[in-house]
């Protein structure tokens, strides 16, 4: 009897840490996604001044400086799932990775002040955001061995701990920006 | 990048006239050596010789005896030695180093006697202990194109002290980092602080080093990179997991490795407040002249040119003048 009580005791401690350890790991995978969901919001914000920049100068790409508008305040608005964002925040990089590439034809734009500090902020921007889905996928890794690994994955299917889905890569982003087929627009 | 020709070109049209001199004056030092050597060789075998024959009937000789006059004889020879080479190390410094380190770059500078401040050398975070002894030469700085760079040898020491059993006091020192410790500006701003340290606990024990990584509490958070290779060779520990990839790109740890391979040596690094710290472990002292070899041979300056390439071009092999972020 004295056994079966300790031995209940040293299992319920072991599930207690496992299930600490699993929260804690999934915390960290959340806090992980609001990183990048902050960095995005720095995008967001670039995004008027630069159109306000490039306005006056690109002339025959008006669309592409709509469709930007538009797809910012889609990012926005409301509440979204993960997979939508996902989807609105990978054309908004081609979109804004083809305006860079449209103001290259003009010199008057390239070269003013502003432009090239935008052109800076935009860049360091699109890489902490990288650098923030790189840290989100890392951590999506760590808490995924945790659901799955013996023994943890037997209370994770207990408790509900479901597989965390990682940042991917579209087919379109993985194609380069076809400047031409935007101009087009 | 200053590529052989060029140096081929700068020696016969510059070096080699100011090397002349330089080359008389060595040959005049290892004769005066040459000529030392000799003497005090003599001097102490007479003095040895006479001992033996005077105490030859005094039942033998005793081995102190003929010990002390050679180990006088040493320290006299150390003495001249020291004195007819230190003038000449100077000037061969100033003579040959600078100018090399000015055909890199006319805008970088060089000291002899200055090395990185150990203050500097504490805020990269690399050793983390506290040095009792702290020395270095041969300080080379200045800024290529957009990037500051500074660096120098640098031997770092602590001590131990214990006593035997005869209540006899010991110290003995014990190197920390003994090579070249490189600083230059990074191109992206960032804070906090980053660490890349070599990975010997992967390395050795797989899956339970890495497991013993993430214990240590000292450095902050373990970082786990994506790039299989780079990970093998090194363990990466920062107080911010975005700051730390937003530093590591994925193209920078490539270029990491590469430099990695191109030197072969235990390679540290870490990035604080902007700034790349790079620690370069080696036995070999630098930029040091060779009495006994002519100066007048290419292969020798060829020697320093790789040596200050190698270091110098960190700036290209990092790419640290690509400034397309919002650091000017």
């Amino acid at each position: 009897m004295k056994y079966l009580v300790v031995g209940l005791g040293v299992l319920l401690v072991i599930v207690v840490l496992i299930f600490n350890f699993l929260v804690s790991k999934r915390n960290q995978m959340k806090n992980a996604f609001a990183t990048v969901d902050a960095l995005l919001k720095k995008r967001y914000d670039l995004i008027p001044n630069l159109v306000e920049a490039v306005k006056g100068y690109v002339k025959h790409e008006g669309s592409l400086l709509t469709e930007i508008a538009r797809l910012r305040s889609e990012a926005m608005s409301g509440q979204k799932s993960g997979k939508e964002k996902e989807g609105i925040d990978s054309q908004m990089g081609n979109t804004l990775k083809s305006i860079m590439a449209v103001s290259e034809n003009y010199p008057d734009l390239k070269a003013s002040n502003n432009f090239i500090h935008l052109q800076k902020t935009l860049n360091e921007v699109e890489e902490q955001i990288s650098a923030g889905r790189r840290a989100y996928n890392a951590s999506v890794n760590d808490y995924n061995n945790a659901v799955m690994m013996f023994p943890a994955n037997l209370l994770a299917g207990l408790f509900g701990f479901k597989a965390g889905d990682y940042f991917s890569i579209t087919e379109k982003d993985r194609e380069n920006v076809n400047v031409g087929e935007q101009l087009k627009k | 990048m200053k590529s052989v020709e060029e140096l081929k070109k700068f020696y016969r049209e510059t070096l080699y006239v100011s090397l002349l001199p330089l080359e008389k004056q060595r040959k005049k030092i290892v004769n005066v050596v040459t000529i030392a050597a000799v003497v005090i060789g003599v001097l102490v075998l007479g003095v040895v010789l006479f001992i033996l024959g005077s105490r030859s009937g005094a039942g033998g000789a005793n081995i102190i005896f003929i010990l002390i006059p050679l180990i006088i004889g040493g320290i006299v020879f150390g003495i001249i030695y020291y004195f007819t080479a230190k003038g000449y190390k100077d000037q061969f410094k100033y003579g040959i180093i600078e100018k090399l380190v000015k055909f890199f770059d006319p805008s970088l500078i060089y000291g002899a006697d200055s090395c990185i401040q150990s203050s500097e050398y504490m805020q990269s975070r690399i050793f983390p202990k506290q040095p009792d002894r702290y020395k270095g030469e041969d300080y080379i700085g200045g800024k290529l194109d957009k990037t500051a760079i500074e660096f120098s040898e640098i031997h770092s020491e602590y001590k131990t002290e214990s006593t035997d059993s005869k209540g006899n006091r010991h110290t003995t020192w014990h190197t920390i980092f003994k090579g070249i410790f490189f600083i230059a500006d990074f191109n992206k701003l960032f804070d906090g602080v980053t660490v890349v340290l070599p990975d010997t606990a992967e390395r050795m024990f797989g899956f339970i080093g890495k497991m013993m990584q993430e214990w240590n509490f000292t450095r902050g958070k373990l970082i786990k990179l994506e790039d299989p290779e780079f990970e093998k060779e090194f363990a990466v520990y920062g107080d911010n997991q975005v700051t730390a990839r937003y530093i590591l790109s994925t193209s920078l740890m490539e270029r990491i490795m590469e430099f990695k391979k191109k030197t072969g040596r235990p390679l540290h690094m870490s990035f604080v407040q902007s700034k790349v710290y790079i620690a370069l472990s080696y036995d070999k002292n630098f930029f040091e002249p060779k009495i006994f070899n002519t100066l007048l041979d290419f292969n020798m300056v060829l020697e320093y040119y790789n040596d200050l390439s190698l270091f110098i071009g960190i700036v290209e092999d990092l790419n640290l003048n690509n400034r397309i972020w919002t650091k000017e």
